[in-house]
């Protein structure tokens, strides 16, 4: 089986729980640990929540959108590919965003954490981005098959 | 959210999922029921809690600070097991008491 889906969603806060309940949804159907699909919603949450407070500072208008594709490969393992995409300010510093415990808003409590779960919670993580032009951020999980019988 | 205050106990009770949208308004909540009661202990249930991303982080680490601020403590109980692994990605785990309580 091969699927892929799309959604696309407002850069607003309450519409990252919709997002997470379509990523569950699509991926219930594969054989998958309930650890694997919680790690795979907090990446996906970590992204989207990146996309709306950073890329687009929380500027809320019709304009501003987060686009989810997923994809579901199946070869000797299912891979889950999933790609967050937004047209907000970009990432100016890669290498500084992804260090453990920094946060460009210490004063809105974030924690600096988000891409340090997208890392340890996901296989690969790969960042595409422009300044003034969005990001990209691409999400892959490897999901080992059961053998038959276990 | 559910709280019980109790002889210098304030006790939190979370129930919905820890994410940026529940954590901006929680925060506000949670603190103003820590300024009002000015308790020794706060304690944070986290066992209805189905999901928790790095916004809960800063949550917990937000009340951590200000329970510091007014000499309390701050005690968290009963995360499911990928909220603990996510609380052990960050320094909070070292800082703060984790209890399991028989449910």
């Amino acid at each position: 089986m091969n699927n892929f889906f799309e959604i696309k969603i407002k850069a607003e806060n309450e519409n990252v729980a919709v997002v997470r309940v379509a990523i569950a949804t699509f991926i219930s159907n594969l054989e998958i640990t309930i650890d694997d699909l919680m790690d795979i919603k907090t990446a996906v949450s970590e992204a989207v929540t990146n996309s709306i407070e950073h890329g687009y500072y929380n500027n809320i208008n019709d304009e501003n959108t987060v686009t989810i594709r997923a994809y579901i490969e199946n070869n000797e393992e299912d891979n889950i590919k999933i790609e967050i995409e937004d047209s907000g300010v970009g990432i100016e510093d890669i290498e500084l965003a992804t260090t453990l415990a920094y946060t460009s808003k210490p004063e809105l409590e974030h924690a600096g954490m988000g891409f340090t779960i997208m890392e340890t919670f996901m296989d690969e993580v790969f960042i595409d981005s422009k300044k003034d032009e969005g990001t990209i951020i691409t999400l892959i999980k490897r999901i080992k098959k059961r053998k038959s019988g276990n | 959210m559910r709280y019980k205050y109790d002889n210098g106990n304030l006790s939190i009770k979370l129930e919905e999922e820890l994410d940026m949208n529940s954590c901006k308004v929680l925060r506000n909540i949670m603190d103003g029921y820590i300024m009002k009661y000015q308790p020794r202990e706060v304690e944070i249930d986290l066992s209805k809690v189905q999901f928790m991303d790095s916004s809960g982080i800063g949550l917990l680490m937000g009340r951590y600070n200000l329970t510091k601020l007014i000499d309390a403590n701050l005690v968290i109980t009963n995360p499911s097991n990928s909220i603990k692994r996510i609380l052990e990605l960050s320094n909070i785990a070292s800082k703060i008491t984790l209890k399991y309580n028989e449910v």
